[in-house]
């Protein structure tokens, strides 16, 4: 790696602050997994790095009055052995656990995974089936947005140069809500998503049918997307294997895939397909399981 | 430079470092720990495993500085001059290296799973070393060295131990990629 200076932040109204003094030639430093890797390819070193990871309130996991709370610096390692992660919102631990291998894990943070914004991360369908929001500080104060409304396109966020993400709340309206998560990729260890999919659901117990169902799908599109029309044919819908097979057909007609040397369009419209069913199906037997 | 304050294997060692330097050039280069391996230097081989207040990384992908206060474990760290430490001797009993290249990475990530859970599955061993890649030995031989250790450690027995059964393929959580739910 070239050469460059480095500061470092014990909080986020500091690293908010640094950001500010040393301008948008800055790069920001959270468990480096991206970043480091970027840098050694890079021909050219950033005139500052920012190191956030000693900044204390961005860390940890608490349950509030607002829903789950996840300080950005939260590693992939740390949600999936969280006992509040695992009984509040079990998927986003099966989905942590499907990043890289042990060693990132225990690197690679939830806010890095986010703000890189790339299409097939495992930490965005997750929690946008969840509906989480983010919060993002910087020198104008702290404002809150949709992790939808977060993502903008391929590695871009609604990020501005000069803001942080600080942390992810699950609302307490999405917890307990059963879940699932399932990725395909081209190993069983440490490999990106072909493609990826959460889905989360109530079932209405009187009548047995779907209610507020969430689909989200991750690596077949600029960003992770949800699937509306999926979404409402399953609204009030009786919960059966057909019904889920047909929103999976659905959801793959909302995919906008391209095709690269690791598979090709089709082949993911039809993971699509099949692991929505999946995710779906998931999501119920949870749902049996906590009755 | 402010010199980093770094515990590794147990002895402090304070020493100034360019801020650019990755926490695998720090241990290799000024220390002359020469045992975590450059592999691919960008988190896919596990090479550079090393562990930090006990938890596996990749050295190459942590700035020697976001170590600074921390204590860190490497290969060198593992055995006494009297005798290799138990996954250690597990691993030479089964003839679970070759080249050895791989072989400091193996060693933590394992020292790692064992730690945190002393009578872990074939499949839990799976996923501990799934971010370790070995290029000559397999992985089926490090999978029995690593039961044997648990059992050397720990006097750990597990009923389903690979040399009862056939090894199962690691599951993603969810069942992930794969066959028919
Ligand atoms: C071998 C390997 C395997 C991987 N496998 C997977 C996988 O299977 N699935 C997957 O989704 N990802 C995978 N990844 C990528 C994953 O590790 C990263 O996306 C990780 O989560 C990024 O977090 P970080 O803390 O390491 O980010 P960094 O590298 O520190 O930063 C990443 C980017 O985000 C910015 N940033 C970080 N935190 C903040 C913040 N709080 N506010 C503002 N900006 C910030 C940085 O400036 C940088 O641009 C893999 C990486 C490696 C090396
Ligand atoms: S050298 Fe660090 S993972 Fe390969
Ligand atoms: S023993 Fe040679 S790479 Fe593993």
């Amino acid at each position: 790696m070239r050469a460059f200076k480095l500061v470092s932040a014990t909080d986020s109204a500091q690293a908010v602050a640094l950001l500010a003094e040393h301008g948008p030639g800055v790069k920001v430093l959270a468990g480096g997994t991206d970043l480091l890797v970027d840098l050694k390819a890079a021909p050219e070193a950033p005139a500052v790095v920012l190191d956030i990871s000693r900044a204390a309130d961005m860390k940890g996991i608490a349950a509030t009055d607002a829903g789950l709370r996840i300080g950005a610096l939260v590693t992939h390692g740390e949600l999936t052995r969280s006992p509040l992660v695992r009984e509040l919102a079990p998927v986003l631990a099966e989905a942590a656990r499907t990043i890289g291998a042990v060693q990132t894990r225990n690197l690679g943070t939830l806010g890095g995974n986010l703000v890189s914004g790339v299409p097939s991360m495992d930490s965005g369908p997750a929690l946008i089936a969840l509906e989480a929001r983010v919060t993002v500080a910087g020198p104008r104060g702290t404002r809150t947005l949709g992790l939808a409304e977060f993502f903008v396109g391929p590695r871009r966020t609604a990020l501005a140069p000069d803001e942080l993400l600080v942390d992810v709340v699950v609302p307490a309206a999405s917890l307990g809500k059963p879940a699932g998560f399932l990725k395909s990729g081209l190993r069983k260890g440490q490999a990106l998503a072909l493609v990826n999919v959460a889905a989360a659901l109530w079932i209405d117990p009187d009548r047995g049918a779907f209610r507020a169902p969430r689909i989200a799908l991750g690596a077949v599109a600029p960003t992770v997307i949800r699937a509306p029309r999926a979404e409402a044919y399953l609204e009030g819908r009786a919960v059966t294997a057909e019904a889920m097979a047909e929103a999976g057909r659905i959801a793959a007609t909302e995919a906008r895939p391209i095709g690269d040397f690791r598979a090709s369009a089709d082949y993911r419209r039809e993971l699509v397909a099949v692991l929505t069913r999946r995710a779906l199906a998931a999501a119920c037997d949870r749902a049996e399981g906590a009755q | 430079m402010t010199p980093l304050r770094i515990t590794v294997n147990g002895r402090e060692h304070v020493l100034p470092a360019p801020p650019e330097t990755t926490l695998l050039a720090l241990l290799r280069e000024h220390l002359g720990l020469t045992g975590a391996k450059l592999g691919c230097d960008v988190g896919d081989c596990g090479a550079c495993t090393v562990l930090v207040d006990g938890l596996a990384v990749n050295a190459c992908l942590m700035l020697a500085a976001q170590a600074d206060g921390r204590s860190v474990l490497t290969i060198e760290g593992l055995a006494t001059p009297d005798a290799l430490h138990p996954i250690q001797q597990a691993f030479e009993r089964h003839a679970a290296l070759q080249c050895g290249f791989c072989g400091p990475g193996v060693i933590l990530s394992a020292k790692a799973l064992l730690d945190a859970n002393p009578a872990p599955t074939a499949a839990e061993i799976r996923e501990a070393l799934a971010g370790n890649l070995c290029r000559c030995t397999g992985y089926a031989k490090m999978i029995t060295a690593v039961h044997a250790a648990a059992q050397a450690l720990h006097g750990a027995t597990d009923e389903r131990s690979p040399r009862a059964t056939p090894v199962p393929r690691l599951p993603l959580p969810g069942g992930g990629t794969g066959g028919p739910r």
